[in-house]
């Protein structure tokens, strides 16, 4: 019996000792953040922030990126530190940035954390909307103290889908099913990103509101829903050619959808419709050239 | 046909001549000193190539300046120490749940820990919850409440098919596995794509770098955890040759189970709330131990638990660079390397020990 008790003793004195030495160290770690600076080597962690960062004329700042980060072409050629999903930390360090730029959800958000215990400086942005889009240019630009390139950006960018919607607002709303995955059949719900793409193009959403953002969906609703243009982004942009053609072949099943019966299933490049950054504006012209290809003659 | 307890008597006298204290010693350190050199030599490997010329230079007050020194020192070394009390934890419970349900298809996931552990982890990744206690997320508290809470539960359903009844706890813990498991399928379902991501990483082994004060708690824990295990070494030995020989003997049979059980399980639930969950390490590190030095348990406790933690650092370090700059799941890993080494200790040694028979 005694043993036990001297056992339970020790662990509790070794855990005791563990939170009044330990502790404190990494309190000490977290009070040492310094203060804001000039960005001068910049970490990004996923591709629209980095095509922000480009956009805003850092390119000589930028010194890491994630593998999925392949616009614009100078981009490709930074050193990469781990995947969009699974930043590599180690990389992200080697790469000596003064500021880690991260999306706001778990898995970046983790990378973030375990950065900034170590002392780095780390800024993470929401960009799940259009409109928090224009916010997070704003941050990133008062983060690396390029304002006014930051307001130029966004304005330009608000001038030119404002009279992209004006032109396609004179048309009746396309019935549009946007398809993530054929197999299982999964499609973009109401609350996404996608689905402020698709009325900013002048479309409307053929699915009504749902519980999941990207809901699966059965054959019934493909049918009920009554698309008139079915969009799907490809998977990368190398394999568009091949998913055109088995695009027909799948949707031939559904031949009594208006979209399907009308040939006007489009597969479309992904990068511009997939990342909500600078180039949203040529996704939204990609997606309103499908609903409307007769106002756009060239 | 001698009685019950003379025979229990000679195998455990048996046993006793086999390993002597010394014999034992010597194993454990050498076992202690190949854990070092092996966490030593995978320190040295990474990513990113570190000079430990630049490392021993020592911290900056300012990030950036030395990051040969923060890799080495804030990253890896404690992601190795971290693979280190995971394996140790799991192999040395793994030992206990294969004894006490008397199963050599059991492991520390058999009764439910793994899926109640999963489903507290869903539970919170959900909620979206973002408070800390004690410096650790909502995830690893939800995982190691549920993973205890869970365990609790199986034991208590065990104990209403009848006292200690093996193949009702068994079966509850499969049940209760089966049912949470639909849960979290069920969560998985209607939860939004990048939680569910979120989640999958965690449920396939989620390794990576911890606060030292984390570290340093759940190493006391774990290794506290392996000495008192190492304790109720003799009465697991009578209790493997079946309850009836353990009792007339005069092993308290409940209370040895019970104590074994709740610490075996205590220590998998630390082992899951910082790494998510590794499977095989568990299953085979036990077994591997076993077919070569022999089933007495005051030896394989403590070498299970040095091996299993070799093992975990060894199969994570291949794990962080193989498919570099990404990673690859720990828990990937140790089933590929695991199983084919594993068989080999099988075919090999178990014409001539008895485990098997």
């Amino acid at each position: 019996m005694r043993r036990w008790l001297a056992l339970s003793l020790i662990v509790l004195c070794w855990v005791a000792v563990g939170f009044a030495v330990l502790s404190r160290l990494d309190v000490q770690d977290q009070a040492q953040q310094p203060a804001p600076h000039h960005a001068e080597r910049i970490v990004s962690l996923a591709p629209n922030l980095t095509e922000i960062l480009f956009a805003l004329g850092l390119d000589e700042q930028v010194v890491g990126v994630t593998l999925h980060c392949n616009y614009p072409p100078a981009a490709a050629e930074k050193s990469k530190v781990g995947t969009f999903w699974q930043p590599n930390i180690e990389a992200v360090i080697a790469a000596k940035p003064n500021l880690v730029i991260a999306l706001r959800f778990t898995q970046q958000k983790d990378t973030i954390e375990r950065l900034t215990r170590i002392g780095y400086d780390c800024l993470m942005v929401n960009v799940d909307k259009v409109g928090e889009l224009f916010k997070a240019i704003k941050e990133i630009g008062s983060a690396t103290g390029r304002h006014a390139q930051a307001a130029e950006l966004a304005s330009s960018l608000r001038t030119k889908l404002n009279q992209l919607s004006a032109l396609m607002a004179s048309n009746e709303r396309l019935r549009v099913l946007w398809v993530i995955d054929r197999e299982p059949l999964r499609v973009a719900g109401r609350d996404t990103f996608v689905n402020e793409l698709i009325e900013l193009a002048g479309g409307k959403n053929a699915i009504g509101p749902t519980v999941h953002k990207y809901p699966p969906i059965g054959s019934e609703q493909v049918i009920a829903c009554a698309a008139d243009v079915i969009i799907e982004p490809a998977m990368a942009a190398e394999s568009l050619a091949e998913q055109q053609k088995t695009a027909i072949e799948y949707w031939s099943r559904f031949k009594k959808v208006p979209a399907v019966a009308n040939q006007r299933v489009y597969v479309i490049p992904p990068d511009t419709v997939c990342r909500l950054g600078p180039r949203l504006y040529e996704g939204v012209e990609t997606v309103a050239r499908c609903l409307r290809p007769e106002l756009f003659p060239d | 046909m001698p009685d019950a307890s003379d025979r229990s008597f000679f195998q455990i006298e048996q046993m006793a001549e086999l390993l002597t204290p010394n014999k034992l010693a010597v194993r454990i350190a050498l076992g202690l000193f190949v854990l070092g050199a092996v966490m030593f030599l995978c320190s040295l490997i990474g990513t990113e190539s570190v000079s430990l010329k630049a490392v021993f230079a020592g911290g900056a007050k300012a990030p950036a300046v030395n990051p040969d020194y923060e890799i080495f020192v804030r990253v890896r070394i404690p992601r190795i120490v971290l693979g280190a009390i995971v394996g140790a934890a799991l192999a040395c419970s793994g030992v206990v749940f294969q004894a006490l349900l008397r199963n050599p298809l059991a492991d520390p996931y058999i009764l439910g820990i793994s899926s109640g552990a999963g489903l507290g982890a869903m539970i919170a990744v959900i909620s979206g919850l973002t408070w800390t206690l004690f410096g650790r997320s909502p995830i690893a508290v939800f995982a190691f409440a549920g993973a205890l809470g869970t365990v609790w539960l199986v034991w208590l359903i065990g104990r209403l098919t009848g006292k200690f009844h093996l193949t009702g706890l068994l079966l509850a813990g499969v049940v209760v596995n089966a049912f949470f498991s639909a849960v979290i399928m069920f969560l998985t379902s209607i939860a939004e794509a990048e939680q569910v991501y979120a989640t999958m990483f965690w449920l396939m082994g989620n390794m990576m770098e911890e606060d030292f004060v984390v570290l340093w708690t759940a190493g006391g824990c774990v290794v506290a955890g392996t000495v008192a295990l190492f304790y109720l070494g003799p009465q697991l030995n009578a209790l493997s040759f079946g309850e009836e020989d353990a009792r007339s003997i005069g092993v308290n049979t409940g209370r040895t189970r019970a104590a074994a059980f709740a610490i075996a399980a205590f220590m998998t639930a630390v082992a899951v709330s910082i790494s998510g969950l590794i499977g095989f390490v568990g299953l085979i590190v036990p077994h591997g131990v076993r077919l070569v030095l022999g089933p007495d348990h005051r030896q394989l406790l403590p070498l299970s638990a040095i091996v299993g933690a070799i093992f975990l650092v060894v199969a994570d370090t291949i794990a962080r660079i193989i498919v570099a700059p990404a990673q690859l799941p720990v828990g990937v890993v140790t089933a590929i390397i695991g199983g084919p080494f594993f068989l080999l200790l099988l075919v090999r040694y178990s014409r001539s020990v008895g485990w098997l028979k």
